[in-house]
C-alpha cells in the first residue's frame, strides 16, 4: 500500500498496483523503496486525485506504455482518436476538472489518461469559432486586426471549404 | 508570447518588449501556459486535432498561432501520411503534375481557390519565411537552411494535392473510380499508389477534412472495387500465362493491399497451384522394397516433381510479386506443410511398423530430402541467400518439427537397444569361442605382428578414412553400390579404397548384421549369391591390401559371405564382407584375447556413428529443438562411452586381471612367456587401439558440435572417465601382471638354477657366459617387457619397468643369498650379474639402471681371494654407491665356499678384531 497526501491534505491509501500507473511514482518507489512514509503530491487535490485513482484503477494490470520512443510512436500510429466508453463517461466532467485531471496526469505521468484528457479537449475544439475557443482556454485575444487576417490567410489551406 | 515577435508590422515596437519577456521567460524555464494549459499540452490536444480545425485554433491569439506552426505537430502529422514509409514520394510528385495542367480543364466547382493554394504550397519558402523564422530563435528547427523543407511545408503541399483528389469520392460509388481516374493516371501502379496515398491522408490520425471518415469509407469501397477488377484481370493474365500483366496487377494489389489480414491475390494464385493437389500421384510406401528395406528412388522422384513445381512457379512468384508480400514463401510452406508433410507421415509411420532402426534410417534419409526444398528456394529467389536463408530453412524445419521429438527419443534408445545387443552378443560369444581350435587361438594379433605400432597406426589411419567418408543417408538402390565398387577396383587398391569399402559397408545398418555374424560365426553362413566378377575382384584385393598391411589374414576370409539384405545389391555385400574379413583377422580369438575386442569397440563405434550421422543431419535445427538435437548427439556420444567402457573394457580388464591373479607359475611348463600376461599385454594393445579409435572419432565426429575445451561439457567429462578408466584398468592388469611375471621369473631361477651352478667342481671348464636359468629368466623378462612398449603411456611403463627392476633386484639378492659361491663360481655370478645388468639398462630407467650397477659391483666380492682384500672391500661402502652397508655385503660373503676359512681373518679386518692380539686372557 501506499500513501499519498494531497495539497489540501488528505491522505490517501492506494493499492501499489494501482498507484504504479502513474510512472513517476511508480519511479519513486523504485527509488526510494516501499516505505510507510507517506508521498506529498503538492500539484494535486484531494478532488482529482480521486478521479485519477478511479481511473487507474479501472485500468489496473494493463501493460504500461514502454519508454522506447521508437515503439511509442508505433503506438501512436496505430492508437485511434477513438475513446473508449468507460474513459468517455470518466473524462465527462466539467470543464475545470478536465484541465486539473489533464494536469494531474501530466504531473504523475500517466499517458493513458492524458491522452484522453487531450483527445477529448480536441474534441471540444472541433467546429469551434476562434472566439470560443479563447473562451474554452480562458485566452486573450492579443491579435490586431491585420495580424489576425494575415493568420486566417496563412491557414486557409487547411480549411474545410 | 516572444514567439510571435515574428510578425512583420509588429515587430518593431514589440522587439523591445519581447526581449525582456525573453530573459523573463528563460529564467522559468518551465513550460508556459496558454490559457489554463502548459504549452506541452496544448502541443498534445494540438496532435489530436483534426486539419479543419486548426485555422480557427490558431486564430485564437499569438501563442495558440506560434503553436499552430510547431514542427513537432507537423512532423507527426506528415509521419501519419506515412509518405516516407511507403516511398510514395513519386506518386506525390506524379499527382501534382497531373493537377497542374489539368487543374482548369477539370475545375472542380468546390475549389475555385486552387490556384491560389498551388501558390502556398510553396509560400513558406518565398523570402518572407526567413524574417518570419530569425525571429523564432526558441525554435531550433526553423529552417535556418532555406533549401530544406520544414514538415509544415511538406505537409501542407501533399494536403493541397490531396485535397483535391477528394472531390471525385463524393460521388455514387460505382462512379469514383471513373471520376478518379484522370486524376491519378491510368496505370495499374500509379493509380493503386495514389489510392493507397489517399487512404493514408483520410486516416483518424491525419483528420484533413470535416467528413473524413465519410470519404474514408467510400475511398475504401473504391479500393475494393479497384482490388476486385485487379484480381480479376490477374486470373486472366495468369491463364493467358502473360507474366507482365499479372506482374503488374500483383504489384498495383500489393499496393493497395491495407498491411493487415491476408493478402488475397497472393492467397488465391497460391491455391491454385496443382502440385497442391496431387497427392494421389504418389504413393509415399513405395519406398520400401518388398524385403521391407528402404529404398527411397520413390521419393526422389516425388521431390523431383516438387522440386520441378517450386521451381517453376517459385520463379514465376518471384517474378511476378513483389518480394515483401512473401508469397513464394507462404507457397514453399504450403507445398512442404500439405504435399511433402503429408508424403512423409505414412512413409514414417509405416517404417515404425517394421522396424525402429528403418524408422531412424527413414526419418533421416526423408528429412534430407526435404531438404532440397531450402535449396531450391536459394536457387529461385536471390532474397533467400545470405541472411534470408534462415526462411527458407524454417519452411523445412517447421514442417518437420512434428516428427521431432518421436525421432530424438526413438534414436537414443534404439542405440541403447544396439549397444546392449552388440554386448550380448559377445558375452554369449566368448564361451562359444574360448573352446575354439587351439590354431585359431594363434591367430592374429598385435603381439605376432612384426611391428604392433605400425600395425596400429595401419588401423587407425584405415578407422580414420572411414570416419572422413561421406555418409550415405538417403538409401538408394544403385547408386551406392557402383560407387564402392568403383572406389574399390578403380582407387587403385589403395588403403583409401578399403577405406571406402569398409567405410560404406559399416555405415550401413543392415548389412552390420550381416557382418556381425560374419566375423563370429562366419562359417555358419552360407553364401547366398556370389558377387559379380568386380565383387569378387574388390574381396581380393582388399585381402591384398591387408596383407600389406602386416596382418595376416590366412585362409580366414574364404569361407563367409554374408546374406544380401537388399536383393539388388549384391556387389555391395560381397564388399561389406570383406570389410568384415578385415575386422575378424582383427578380432582376436584365443582364451585372453576374447576378453576385449576391437571388434566390438568397432560396432559400438559405428552403432553410434549411424545414429550421430542421422541426428547430423538435423543439426542446423534452431531453436528448441536444435537444442534437443545437440543434447541427443551429446548423450548418444556419452552412451557409447559408457557402453564401452562398462561393458567391455572393464570386464574385459577385470577378469584379465582376475585371470593373471590366479596363475599359479609351477603349473605350466614353457618358461618363456606367461600365457595370461601375454594376452594381458594383447588387451592392453587393444584397449589402447580402442582408445585411438575414440579419440579419432571424437575428433573427426563430435568436435564440431561441442566445446573440447569445456572441460564442463558431459562428453568430454565423459570421455575423460573413459581414458581414466582405461588407465586404470591397465594399472590395475599391470599391477598383477607384475606379480605374474616375477614369479614366473623367481620360478624360472629356481628351477632352472641347478645346484652347483655357481659352485662347479675345480676341474670343470671355465665358461663365461651366463646360466641358463639367467638367460631364461631375462628372455622372458625381455619379451614382456618388450610386449608392452608402444601400447600405454610411458609414465605407466617405467613404473611398470621400475616395479620389475626392484622386484628382480629383491629376487635376485634372495636368489644368491641362497647359493653356496666358489671363486670361480664367483666369476659365473659376475657373468649372470652383468647380464641381468644389460638386460636392465636396455629397459633405460635410470633409478633400476644404478641399482643393477651396485648389485654388478657386488658380484666382485666373490672373486677375491685375499681375506684381507675382502674385509677392506666390504668396509668401503662408497664401492656400492651407498646402496649395500658392509653388513649387507658381510651376509653375501658368508655364501662363500671358503667362508669358513678367510672368516676370521675378515673379521679381524673389518672389525680390527685380534683375538691374539687384544685378547688378555689369550
Amino acid at each position: 500500500m501506499v500513501h499519498l497526501v494531497t495539497s489540501d491534505n488528505v491522505e490517501f491509501v492506494v493499492e501499489k498496483e494501482v498507484v504504479e500507473r502513474s510512472v513517476l511514482i511508480k519511479n519513486m518507489l523504485e527509488d526510494v523503496g516501499e516505505s510507510d512514509q507517506s508521498i506529498p503530491l503538492a500539484n494535486v487535490s484531494s478532488a482529482v486525485l480521486r478521479k485519477v485513482i478511479e481511473y487507474c484503477e479501472h485500468h489496473r494490470g494493463e501493460p504500461l506504455p514502454s519508454g522506447d520512443a521508437d515503439q511509442n510512436q508505433d503506438e501512436t500510429r496505430k492508437r485511434t482518436t477513438d475513446i473508449s466508453e468507460w474513459d468517455q463517461k470518466f473524462i465527462t466532467v466539467d470543464q475545470e476538472m478536465l484541465f486539473e485531471i489533464i494536469l494531474a496526469a501530466n504531473y504523475l505521468d500517466i499517458k493513458s489518461l492524458l491522452d484522453v484528457g487531450c483527445k477529448t479537449v480536441a474534441n471540444m475544439i472541433k467546429g469551434k469559432t476562434p472566439d470560443e475557443i479563447r473562451r474554452l482556454f480562458n485566452i486573450v485575444n492579443d491579435f490586431t486586426p491585420e495580424e489576425e487576417a494575415q493568420i486566417k490567410k496563412e491557414n486557409e489551406w487547411a480549411e474545410d471549404r | 508570447m516572444d514567439k510571435f515577435t515574428a510578425l512583420e508590422p509588429t515587430r518593431l515596437y514589440l522587439s523591445s518588449a519581447s526581449a525582456t519577456n525573453k530573459r523573463a521567460s528563460r529564467a522559468q524555464p518551465i513550460s508556459r501556459w496558454i490559457g489554463k494549459l502548459p504549452v506541452d499540452i496544448h502541443l498534445l490536444v494540438l496532435n489530436h486535432l483534426p486539419i479543419p480545425d486548426i485555422p480557427a485554433y490558431a486564430r485564437a491569439s499569438r501563442a495558440t498561432a506560434s503553436l499552430s506552426r510547431d514542427e513537432k505537430i507537423w512532423e507527426q502529422r506528415w509521419n501519419d501520411l506515412a509518405i516516407t514509409r511507403h516511398a510514395l514520394d513519386d506518386t506525390l510528385d506524379d499527382l501534382e503534375s497531373k493537377q497542374k495542367p489539368k487543374a482548369s480543364t477539370y475545375s472542380p466547382p468546390t475549389i475555385p481557390v486552387d490556384d491560389d493554394f498551388g501558390d502556398f504550397t510553396s509560400a513558406p519558402r518565398t523570402p518572407s519565411v526567413p524574417s518570419l523564422s530569425a525571429a523564432f530563435t526558441t525554435f531550433t528547427f526553423t529552417d535556418a537552411s532555406p533549401g530544406k523543407q520544414t514538415f509544415r511545408t511538406r505537409y501542407i503541399r501533399a494536403h493541397s494535392i490531396l485535397y483535391k483528389c477528394l472531390a471525385p469520392l463524393q460521388q455514387p460509388p460505382h462512379t469514383v473510380l471513373s471520376a478518379l481516374t484522370p486524376l491519378i493516371g491510368t496505370s495499374l501502379l500509379s493509380q493503386a499508389r495514389s489510392l493507397r496515398l489517399l487512404s493514408c491522408f483520410l486516416s483518424p490520425r491525419v483528420q484533413p477534412v470535416r467528413n473524413w471518415d465519410i470519404l474514408l469509407a467510400a475511398l475504401k469501397a473504391a479500393t475494393d472495387r479497384f482490388d476486385v477488377s485487379l484480381l480479376t484481370a490477374f486470373d486472366a493474365a495468369d491463364s493467358r500465362g502473360d507474366e507482365v500483366m499479372m506482374r503488374q496487377a500483383a504489384h498495383a494489389s500489393w499496393e493497395v493491399w491495407p498491411g493487415f489480414g491476408d493478402w488475397e491475390m497472393g492467397k488465391v494464385w497460391a491455391e491454385k497451384r496443382e502440385i497442391l493437389y496431387e497427392q494421389g500421384r504418389w504413393n509415399p510406401l513405395a519406398n520400401f522394397t518388398e524385403e521391407n528395406t528402404l529404398d527411397f528412388t520413390p521419393m526422389d522422384e516425388f521431390m523431383a516433381s516438387v522440386i520441378r513445381a517450386l521451381e517453376q512457379h517459385g520463379t514465376r512468384a518471384v517474378f511476378v510479386f513483389p518480394p515483401a508480400a512473401g508469397v513464394l514463401i507462404g507457397f514453399a510452406e504450403r507445398v512442404a506443410n500439405e504435399v511433402v508433410g503429408e508424403y512423409i507421415a505414412p512413409l514414417l509411420t509405416r517404417a515404425r511398423e517394421i522396424s525402429n532402426t528403418l524408422y531412424l534410417t527413414a526419418v533421416a534419409a526423408s528429412f534430407r530430402e526435404a531438404w532440397k526444398i531450402v535449396d531450391v528456394l536459394t536457387t529461385v529467389s536471390s532474397s533467400f541467400s545470405g541472411k534470408g536463408k534462415d526462411k527458407a530453412e524454417d519452411v523445412v524445419f517447421i514442417m518437420f518439427e512434428s516428427n521431432m521429438d518421436e525421432y530424438l527419443d526413438e534414436e537414443i534408445e534404439s542405440l541403447k537397444q544396439a549397444f546392449e545387443l552388440i554386448c550380448k552378443e559377445w558375452a554369449r560369444s566368448v564361451p562359444l569361442a574360448s573352446h575354439g581350435s587351439p590354431t585359431q587361438a594363434q591367430r592374429t594379433r598385435f603381439l605376432t605382428a612384426q611391428n604392433p605400432a605400425l600395425m596400429k597406426r595401419n588401423v587407425l589411419a584405415s578407422f580414420t578414412d572411414v570416419l572422413l567418408l561421406p555418409v550415405t543417408i538417403v538409401p538408394r538402390t544403385v547408386g551406392a553400390g557402383v560407387v564402392a565398387v568403383g572406389g574399390a577396383v578403380g582407387g587403385a587398391v589403395g588403403a583409401v579404397g578399403t577405406g571406402m569399402v569398409q567405410g560404406i559397408a559399416m555405415l550401413n545398418p543392415q548389412r552390420w548384421v550381416g557382418g556381425t555374424g560374419s566375423v563370429n560365426n562366419a562359417k555358419e553362413y552360407a553364401s547366398f549369391g556370389l558377387g559379380d566378377s568386380e565383387g569378387e575382384a574388390a574381396i581380393f584385393e582388399i585381402g591384398a591390401d591387408e596383407e600389406g598391411d602386416t596382418v595376416s589374414i590366412a585362409s580366414t576370409n574364404t569361407p563367409a559371405t554374408s546374406f544380401a539384405p537388399s536383393t539388388s545389391s549384391t556387389s555391395q555385400t560381397d564388399v561389406a564382407f570383406s570389410a568384415s574379413a578385415m575386422k575378424e583377422t582383427l578380432a582376436p580369438t584365443g582364451n585372453l584375447d576374447l576378453l576385449l575386442s576391437l571388434d566390438v569397440a568397432l560396432q559400438l563405434i559405428h552403432a553410434d556413428r549411424d545414429a550421430l550421422k542421422r541426428l547430423e543431419t538435423f543439426a542446423s535445427y534452431p531453436g528448441h529443438y536444435g537444442m534437443r538435437v545437440r543434447e541427443t548427439i551429446e548423450e548418444a556420444f556419452c552412451e557409447m562411452l559408457v557402453v564401452l567402457c562398462n561393458r567391455h573394457l572393464e570386464k574385459g580388464f577385470g577378469i584379465a586381471t582376475e585371470r593373471m591373479d590366479s596363475y599359479k607359475p609351477a603349473e605350466h611348463e614353457e618358461t618363456a612367456s606367461v600365457a595370461p600376461l601375454l594376452q594381458f599385454f594383447e588387451l592392453v594393445h587393444i584397449g589402447d587401439t580402442i582408445q585411438s579409435m575414440v579419440q579419432v572419432f571424437f575428433d573427426k565426429e563430435l568436435a564440431p558440435y561441442i566445446d573440447k575445451t569445456d572441460f564442463l561439457n558431459a562428453v568430454v567429462r565423459e570421455k575423460k572417465r573413459f581414458e581414466n578408466t582405461l588407465d586404470d584398468c591397465v594399472a590395475a592388469g599391470l599391477n598383477a601382471g607384475t606379480q605374474v611375471l616375477m614369479n614366473q621369473v623367481e620360478h624360472i631361477i629356481l628351477t632352472l638354477t641347478k645346484p652347483r651352478e655357481y659352485y662347479p667342481p675345480e676341474d670343470a671348464p671355465l665358461e663365461l657366459g651366463s646360466t641358463q636359468g639367467c638367460t631364461e629368466a631375462i628372455r622372458c623378462l625381455d619379451t614382456h617387457c618388450k610386449l608392452l612398449k608402444g601400447s600405454t603411456s610411458k609414465e605407466v611403463l617405467e613404473v611398470f619397468y621400475q616395479e620389475v627392476g626392484i622386484r628382480l633386484l629383491a629376487i635376485l639378492q634372495k636368489h644368491i643369498k641362497r647359493q653356496i659361491i666358489s671363486l670361480n663360481g664367483g666369476f659365473q655370478v659376475i657373468a649372470d650379474l652383468n647380464a641381468y645388468y644389460t638386460f636392465i639398462a636396455s629397459l633405460k630407467v635410470p633409478t633400476i639402471t644404478a641399482d643393477f650397477s651396485h648389485l654388478k659391483m657386488l658380484g666382485h666380492v666373490f672373486v677375491v681371494e685375499d681375506a684381507k682384500d675382502l674385509a677392506q672391500i666390504v668396509r668401503d661402502v662408497t664401492r656400492y654407491g651407498g646402496a649395500y652397508r658392509p653388513e649387507d655385503i658381510y651376509e653375501f660373503i658368508q655364501r662363500r665356499a671358503d667362508w669358513k676359512k678367510i672368516e676370521k681373518t675378515v673379521d679381524k679386518t673389518m672389525y680390527n678384531l685380534s683375538f691374539k692380539e687384544d685378547c688378555i686372557v689369550c
